[in-house]
């Protein structure tokens, strides 16, 4: 609701009222903030047992490995989201009968994977699945869509609304029409504290550069899915695309931040369903928007077609670019300090004292003050908590 | 005037007296052409009598009469019948004279009265030519009027009595009225011209004559034959305990008509209301039988209808968007209502178009007399009206007015709301003309406009325009008729234009002309007959998609308009088969033909329709029929009454719809379509058949009813899942039609008079849909029948006002009801870097029950007739139990978690008041 997003015309929006929500839901906003409240809704639903199967992944024509992720449903009330369907055996087959076998990786459970497959993109291709009880799920065969390059992945920044990454793209063929963008954020970042010090299980001692946690690298990776399509227009052209945006307060802006931008092209089908998926699962259940509607993918149950199966196998290439953008092109953003984060000295009176501050973990040492040690809770102090401090391999 | 009746009375009570002492002598006569002189001559020359009058005025005159011993008084009855001359007789002195009455008839009623006799002395003929000229106005309770040809020897048998009811000072028609007469059960009700007809018994009676806001009044009449009546009821002035719905104390146990509702404004007005407005669409669903899927959302739903389904008529005129600002005012401005109507179960044959309901809003005509006006304050709205007579007392205006100043509420919002904008206003003009007493001519004319724009770059906004011209010619005191010629639009349009690229301007607009006659003529005593023909003309823009700037990559799409032709005709008998049983029955016949030029698309028969089974397209000329669908619809009821006071009531309903809204959203959003009848997409077919009990109690102060109805709907419109509708020139690919069928059970008690007055309903209803269209691949639910988004079964309603004092009271407003169905997620699953849901069945699950109670306090200005302004306070408290009703639950996803939310709008007391003035 508070997004300043523009609901672009051609981006799928409009022609679903999906701005006309939005606009309600301003509306809904706005009457909430003179007398309306959101509360926790949590209904009482019996409990169906649902264990339908997800596939998730594509078939990649290109030099990339092809991964298909399989997993169940589970009940909305489960804390675990994750159900692997693990011990199925994969092919990807084409319409004129080859097969490419993929196997289980051992690393992710519920993952299977192939070698780069680099397939004739003139050629159909689908899925077949062969789950551990015998059950054969096979997908349509589908069209190879070939992504053209990403021309720009920019930004546009400003305080008060925040760093909109776009993207721009066309095809000259104008046989791409219909896109779909992940993207992979990643960040440095500081804890509000520099520990030089570090309890190795029996003493205070002083911590080695190795063991900084200090300056870390935070990671996102898209959880919402950004659609795009150029149908209305003459030219098959995408022009600043929204991705993500981000406040200017954020954190990832404290000194050096990435985007790694995948571009997908779709059949109509395709696109159907993520459009389809997205209105169902991002946000549902308003009185203005579109009433929840069965999820139809394009695999089926060979024997019993009725059964449902969520998600969709396309297949195709990907175009990726990432940008850097670093603190410096991005003036007047700031990160507020963390008025959560205090430190304190601690007095050893005893010896046993330190152990009992620094042997939980819970409390970091930073740094000799006189007699006492500097120190503060574990989330001023270590990074890695939200992050990794090993420098990511594609870091520049 | 005292003083002239005594005399009078003197006159004609010593004539009297000496006509009985000349009764004896009788005369025979034999006049062929004579001239008054020969008459004159003749009757002094056998009598003693002497004649006094003009020969000026009598000279054209030319008699024929033959007469055999008769006396006097009789035999000049018989010479001067048929004449417009009176005659007096005073002790041996007769005074003729023409066309003048000199007020004879209070010494004549007074000397029946007294006497008991035949009057003797006085012959008034109001012969047919004499009442066209001139139709008598009752205005006083004591005056005696005499109706048709005065006959010396009265027949028995029936008279058709029939006028017109006016308010004398603004001149405006009362309709409602109920015209009873003393010891017996002969009723009527006058019309929505405040005309009405009345069979009566030859001989004298008193009217009794009753009506909302008026002074009930009585008339004394001496009925000869047919003849016209017209009635003047004052005002109610002085009480603010007027029983407004006395008009319709006949009307329901004993009319024909079942699931009819009436309010009028002052009953409008006492109930409480959001922001302090008085709102015609929220009153309405205080009544049984009506629901709304959720509280900021105008549209309604009428026993199971959907909101399309409701004919929404303002003077006769086509409202296609009745709210303002998203559904929380309603388009129509309370300060020039007059009164409104909803019909639910018999819809009268005159009606059609629409399956559910018709609601008739009816603005007011403008006073005749004196400019006046009204003005009211409110939180977020003010409006204003002014009324009074052009030139000459025959032709009124009435004007009125509304805007929003809201904007200063959205700039107390926080700063990511400043670029929000939103405002409406609306205006409304109706113009009346009174040439005759036959004809009356009206005109109407409403414009309203929405602009919002929030927190996003697009800016919204709609309208309606509305415009009708209405004349209402009394042909006879049996036939009456009006003709209406209208034209409504309606259209709204959608702009983006902070990217250059894809700056776009969306518009759509429906335009309908439409014209209607509609007669009414009564047959005789047993049958009264309703007739008519009517047709509408409609254009609609589906969608226009402009680029803006010459930078906008857009391409311009246009959907083909279309046009097609509604008309019907219909014929309506109300007969009374005896006193105790009366049946209604009308037909309709309605003809649609969906007409060129329009290119249509063709698909494969027995395969769904889809755009991969689209075979070919046909391209048809302008005005040629692409398709036509007709049929009859039938409206018939009836009623039988056991008692005085208790009747039982039956209908039967079929109906049909040509055109309709397209929304797969769960309330009317602004951006939904309208779509007309075309070869792939068939008009809704509805019927109902409905059962009712009717008694009133204490005199007919409490009033009850039970109705039950079961209702079936044919072609109902579903969506395909992802369905998109605007812009969409394939739209029949997207569409699934519905079977549906709703039932219920309402309880209705309204209580008219006393210091509480009010009413309180129960209603338990369901409303279920089915998909069971074998070319559906993935039917809703597969193919079952599932609650439809408006399906509460159980709503509760009291609407009440307590009147301590004449100019204090307090109203209070109670609402139940079940909460809506919902779809609700059962299963989660990963995918695309989220958390995800799955879905139950359609409408599987309940929002949480609703209920609410409002709280209004009315302080009247003091009520002296000759102050130039009357102002009055409306105080009140909205939603008092501060109860967090759900608007809508829904899920979302935060953080990669889906978590539920319950969003109440107005989860506080709201309290509000509004200030209105009357000069």
């Amino acid at each position: 609701m508070q997004k300043t997003n523009i609901d672009l015309p051609i981006n799928e929006s409009w022609t679903n009222n999906l701005s006309m929500r939005k606009t309600y839901l301003s509306i809904v906003a706005l009457l909430l903030l003179l007398s309306g409240c959101k509360e926790n809704f949590n209904p009482v639903v019996a409990p169906i047992n649902t264990n339908i199967l997800v596939v998730e992944g594509m078939i990649n024509a290109g030099a990339d490995s092809t991964i298909i992720n399989l997993s169940r449903t589970v009940l909305v009330s489960e804390k675990t989201t994750t159900k692997p369907e693990i011990g199925a055996t994969l092919t990807v087959e084409s319409e004129s009968n080859q097969a490419y076998p993929l196997s289980e990786l051992t690393t992710k459970k519920g993952t299977y994977g192939s070698l780069p497959l680099n397939l004739d993109p003139s050629k159909k291709y689908r899925l077949r699945i062969r789950t551990a009880n015998g059950t054969i799920y096979l997908s349509d065969f589908v069209e190879t869509k070939v992504s053209p390059v990403i021309d720009l992945v920019g930004y546009d920044a400003d305080v008060t609304k925040g760093l909109q990454i776009y993207v721009n793209t066309k095809d000259q063929t104008n046989k791409s029409r219909y896109y779909r963008w992940e993207y992979e954020e990643t960040w440095i970042f500081y804890s509000a504290y520099q520990s030089l010090l570090m309890w190795d299980g029996k003493d205070v001692v002083g911590r080695s550069s190795a063991n900084s946690i200090y300056q870390c690298w935070g990671n996102t990776k898209s959880s919402t899915i950004v659609l795009g399509s150029s149908v209305k227009l003459d030219k098959d052209v995408i022009f600043k695309q929204p991705i993500i945006l981000n406040p200017s307060t954020s954190e990832k802006f404290t000194e050096k931040y990435s985007i790694l931008v995948k571009q997908y092209t779709l059949t109509k089908e395709a696109y159907d369903f993520w459009q389809n998926l997205k209105k169902n699962t991002e946000s549902l259940g308003s009185i203005f928007d579109a009433q929840p509607s069965q999820l139809t993918g394009n695999i089926h149950n060979q024997a019993n077609p009725l059964e449902p199966v969520i998600g969709f196998i396309s297949a195709g290439t990907i175009q990726k670019q990432r940008i850097y953008i670093t603190k410096g092109e991005l003036p007047g953003f700031t990160k507020p300090l963390n008025a959560d984060c205090n430190a304190a000295v601690v007095e050893p009176t005893t010896p046993l004292d330190f152990p009992l501050y620094f042997q939980s973990g819970f409390t970091v040492p930073i740094a000799f003050v006189g007699t006492g040690v500097l120190a503060s809770s574990k989330e001023c102090v270590d990074c890695t908590l939200r992050g990794t401090n090993k420098k990511p391999a594609f870091w520049q | 005037m005292r003083i002239v009746l005594l005399i009078i009375f003197c006159l004609f009570f010593s004539s009297a007296v000496f006509a009985q002492k000349d009764k004896e002598i009788l005369y025979s006569v034999d006049f062929k052409q004579a001239s008054i002189n020969e008459v004159v001559k003749d009757l002094e020359a056998k009598s003693n009598y002497h004649f006094y009058y003009d020969v000026l005025q009598l000279d054209s005159l030319r008699i024929t009469v033959s007469a055999n011993q008769l006396t006097i008084t009789n035999l000049l009855n018989k010479v001067f019948e048929g004449t417009n001359i009176n005659f007096a007789i005073h002790n041996k002195n007769i005074f003729l004279i023409k066309g003048k009455t000199i007020d004879l008839d209070l010494a004549q009623a007074y000397y029946v009265n007294k006497v008991g006799k035949e009057p003797v002395s006085v012959k008034k003929n109001d012969t047919s030519y004499l009442a066209n000229e001139k139709i008598q106005y009752a205005t006083t309770a004591n005056k005696l009027y005499e109706i048709g040809i005065k006959t010396n020897d009265p027949k028995s048998g029936t008279a058709l009595l029939s006028g017109i009811i006016r308010e004398p000072t603004t001149e405006a028609l009362v309709k409602g009225a109920s015209i009873s007469i003393e010891n017996s059960e002969i009723k009527a009700i006058s019309n929505q011209d405040g005309f009405y007809s009345l069979n009566v018994p030859l001989g004298k009676h008193t009217l009794f004559i009753k009506a909302p806001n008026k002074n009930d009044a009585n008339r004394q009449i001496m009925v000869y034959g047919d003849g016209k009546l017209n009635i003047d009821l004052k005002e109610r002035v002085l009480t603010l305990k007027e029983v407004q719905i006395l008009a319709n104390k006949l009307s329901v146990v004993k009319n024909l008509e079942m699931g009819v509702s009436r309010l009028d404004l002052k009953t409008i007005k006492k109930v409480p209301s959001l922001f302090g407005e008085p709102d015609v669409l929220r009153v309405v669903l205080t009544l049984p039988g009506v629901q709304t899927v959720g509280e900021a959302s105008t549209g309604f739903n009428v026993r199971g209808g959907s909101t399309d389904q409701n004919l929404i008529l303002l003077n006769d005129a086509t409202i296609y968007n009745p709210s303002h600002f998203f559904g929380f005012f309603s388009a129509f401005n309370p300060d020039i209502v007059k009164d409104i109507q909803l019909y639910k179960s018999t819809i009268p044959e005159k009606f059609g178009g629409r399956l559910s309901s018709v609601l008739e809003v009816n603005n007011r005509d403008g006073n005749k007399k004196k400019i006046t006006g009204t003005a009211g304050i409110g939180i977020i709205t003010s409006r204003f009206s002014i009324e009074g007579p052009i030139d000459s007392n025959k032709t009124s205006f009435i004007l009125g007015g509304r805007a929003t100043y809201s904007n200063w509420l959205l700039k107390l919002l926080p700063d990511a709301y400043e670029n929000s904008k939103a405002s409406f206003y609306d205006f409304n003009l109706g113009i009346n003309h009174q040439f005759d007493q036959n004809n009356e001519l009206s005109v109407a004319g409403y414009y309203s406009k929405d602009n919002f724009k929030l927190n996003s770059d697009t800016s919204y906004n709609y309208s309606n325009k509305n415009a009708s011209i209405k004349w209402k010619h009394i042909f006879n005191s049996k036939l009456n008729v009006s003709f209406n010629l209208g034209t409504d639009f309606y259209d709204y349009s959608i702009m983006s234009d902070i990217n250059p690229v894809n700056a776009y301007n969306l518009k759509f607009k429906i335009n309908q002309s439409n014209f209607k006659s509609d007669f009414n003529y009564t047959l005789s005593e047993k049958h009264s007959l309703r007739f008519g023909l009517s047709a509408i003309y409609y254009k609609l823009n589906p969608g226009e998609f402009k680029p803006i700037g010459s930078e906008s990559l857009v391409i311009e799409d246009i959907v083909q308009q279309e046009q097609a032709l509604e008309s019907a005709i219909y014929l309506g008998d109300e007969f009374k088969v005896s006193d105790n049983f009366a049946i209604n029955a009308g037909l309709r016949y309605s003809l649609y033909n969906y007409l060129g030029p329009n290119t249509i698309n063709n698909y494969a028969a027995n395969l769904p329709i889809t755009e991969e089974n689209q075979i070919s397209q046909t391209s048809f000329g302008k005005n040629k029929p692409i398709k036509t669908y007709h049929g009859p619809e039938i409206r018939m009821s009836a009623r039988y009454n056991f008692t005085d006071d208790f009747s039982i009531k039956a209908a039967y309903n079929t109906l049909r719809q040509y055109i309709h809204l397209l929304s797969n959203t769960t309330a009317i959003s602004p951006t939904d379509i309208y779509k007309l009848s075309d070869p792939n997409i068939k008009p809704q077919f509805g019927n109902q058949v409905s059962l009712g009990l009717y008694k009133n109690y204490n005199s007919k102060a409490i009033e009850t009813s039970i109705e039950v109805y079961y209702k079936k709907i044919k072609d109902y419109l579903d969506y395909k899942s992802g369905a998109s509708l605007i812009m969409n020139h394939h739209i029949e690919t997207d569409i699934v039609s519905t079977k549906g069928k709703a039932y219920g059970i309402e309880f209705f008690i309204k209580k008219n008079a006393g210091k509480l007055t009010g009413w309180m309903s129960y209603a338990y209803s369901r409303t279920m849909l089915k998909m069971d269209n074998e070319l559906i691949g993935e039917p809703i639910n597969r193919g079952e029948y599932y609650p439809a988004n408006h399906d509460k079964p159980h709503a509760f309603n009291f609407t009440g006002n307590y009147a301590f004092k004449q100019r204090y009271s307090l109203s209070l407003n109670v609402t139940y009801s079940t909460g809506r169905p919902i779809t609700l997620p059962i299963a989660k699953y990963y995918y695309a870097g989220s958390e995800r849901v799955f879905y139950t069945d359609r409408n599987a699950y309940r929002i949480p029950d609703y209920f609410r109670t409002d709280l209004a306090f009315n302080i009247e200005g003091n009520h002296k007739i000759d102050q130039t302004f009357h102002n009055s306070f409306t105080l009140g408290l909205y939603n008092l139990t501060g109860r967090k009703n759900a608007y809508s639950t829904y899920f979302v996803k935060e953080n990669g978690v889906i978590t539920g939310y319950k969003l109440s709008i107005f989860a506080n007391i709201l309290p509000f008041i509004s200030y209105n003035i009357k000069f």
